[in-house]
């Protein structure tokens, strides 16, 4: 893990942003083709890696040359583990809306919206800080501990 | 149009948790602050911060506590101990890390341990620990002082561990190199 790359911090700042946006988009419209994109992010963020990531690529092209380079770096696990909480909810919320059962699909999009809405204002990353609760509530927890 | 509802009242509540998570950031809690720290641990935390350095409670506080956080406290024995929990996946836990080794290297009698729970989820239940960074500060005695979740400020945290330190305080000038010095 300690292995990845660390990126510049505004990057998943300003993808945090993008994936707000997308979010409340969703829930305006129950456009759930949307929601499925979104989730590829997610899953691209998640299982490939940060850099071929939709909304850093995005970042990289558009937003960093306007800003002063930054020396800044952050460590790539966590995002790419809050990329992976994002994922998840996100699924939920797309099988949801497909398969017409839009209250799960409203509950999951708003969940993913609530922590993506925390990093893109406060920059908490809820998902990293969380990881332990996450795992406590986690049915595997139980047995591994 | 329930859609719409659902985010304003999700982006309303997202305020509110941002803004109280940013408030308790690297607030200093002791066990008289209630509610936010469970005793899990039987004895471990029964008389923190009241005992005087818990001099009969010794064994009892030392033996309440996991193994892992046992063993940081009595390997190198100082009269403070900040043991971090920290996982893979947070990133303010390196902010933290840096911190906490910056202020320990420069104060007598304060040491720093940083224990990765990621894979040890027992450690962070049996401590009620929900949030990394969460730092506790132990007594020599394994007497529980006082806790602190996310990056600790190190003026706040050295006036509070003060009393407890023997070792006169040096003055520290400078922050560490590195992290991010904002969230």
């Amino acid at each position: 893990m300690s292995t990845q790359p660390a990126v510049d911090p505004r990057g998943p700042r300003f993808a945090a942003i993008v994936t707000t946006v997308v979010l409340v988009v969703v829930l305006a419209t129950d456009w759930w083709p949307l929601l499925a994109a979104q989730t590829v992010v997610f899953a691209i963020g998640a299982f490939v890696g940060l850099r071929p990531a939709p909304y850093s690529v995005l970042y990289r092209l558009l937003v960093a040359p306007r800003l002063q380079p930054t020396g800044e770096r952050e460590d790539a696990a966590p995002l790419r583990f809050a990329q992976a909480v994002g994922f998840a909810f996100a699924l939920v919320g797309t099988i949801g809306y497909a398969f017409g059962v839009t209250a799960v699909g409203i509950v999951a999009t708003a969940l993913a919206l609530f922590a993506a809405f925390l990093n893109a204002a406060f920059g908490f990353c809820l998902g990293c800080e969380m990881y332990l609760l996450l795992q406590r509530l986690s049915p595997r927890a139980g047995s591994a501990s | 149009m329930t859609g719409l509802i659902v985010a304003g009242v999700t982006i309303v509540a997202a305020v509110v948790v941002g803004l109280v998570v940013r408030s308790r950031n690297g607030r200093i809690r002791t066990s008289g602050d209630g509610g936010t720290v469970t005793s899990a641990a039987p004895g471990g935390r029964a008389q923190d911060g009241v005992a005087p350095d818990g001099v009969s409670a010794d064994g009892a506080a030392l033996a309440g506590l996991p193994a892992d956080v046992r063993d940081a406290l009595t390997g190198e024995p100082a009269d403070v101990t900040l043991v971090q929990l920290s996982t893979t996946f947070c990133a303010p836990c390196r902010q933290a890390r840096a911190l906490l080794t910056h202020v320990a290297e420069r104060t007598d009698g304060l040491r720093h341990v940083d224990l990765d729970v990621t894979d040890k989820p027992g450690i962070a239940r049996d401590l009620g620990v929900l949030r990394t960074p969460t730092t506790i500060a132990y007594a020599r005695s394994g007497v529980e002082l006082l806790r602190v979740s996310g990056v600790p400020k190190q003026e706040e945290l050295l006036a509070a561990l003060e009393p407890r330190l023997s070792g006169a305080r040096r003055p520290i000038a400078e922050r560490p190199e590195g992290g991010r010095p904002t969230e």
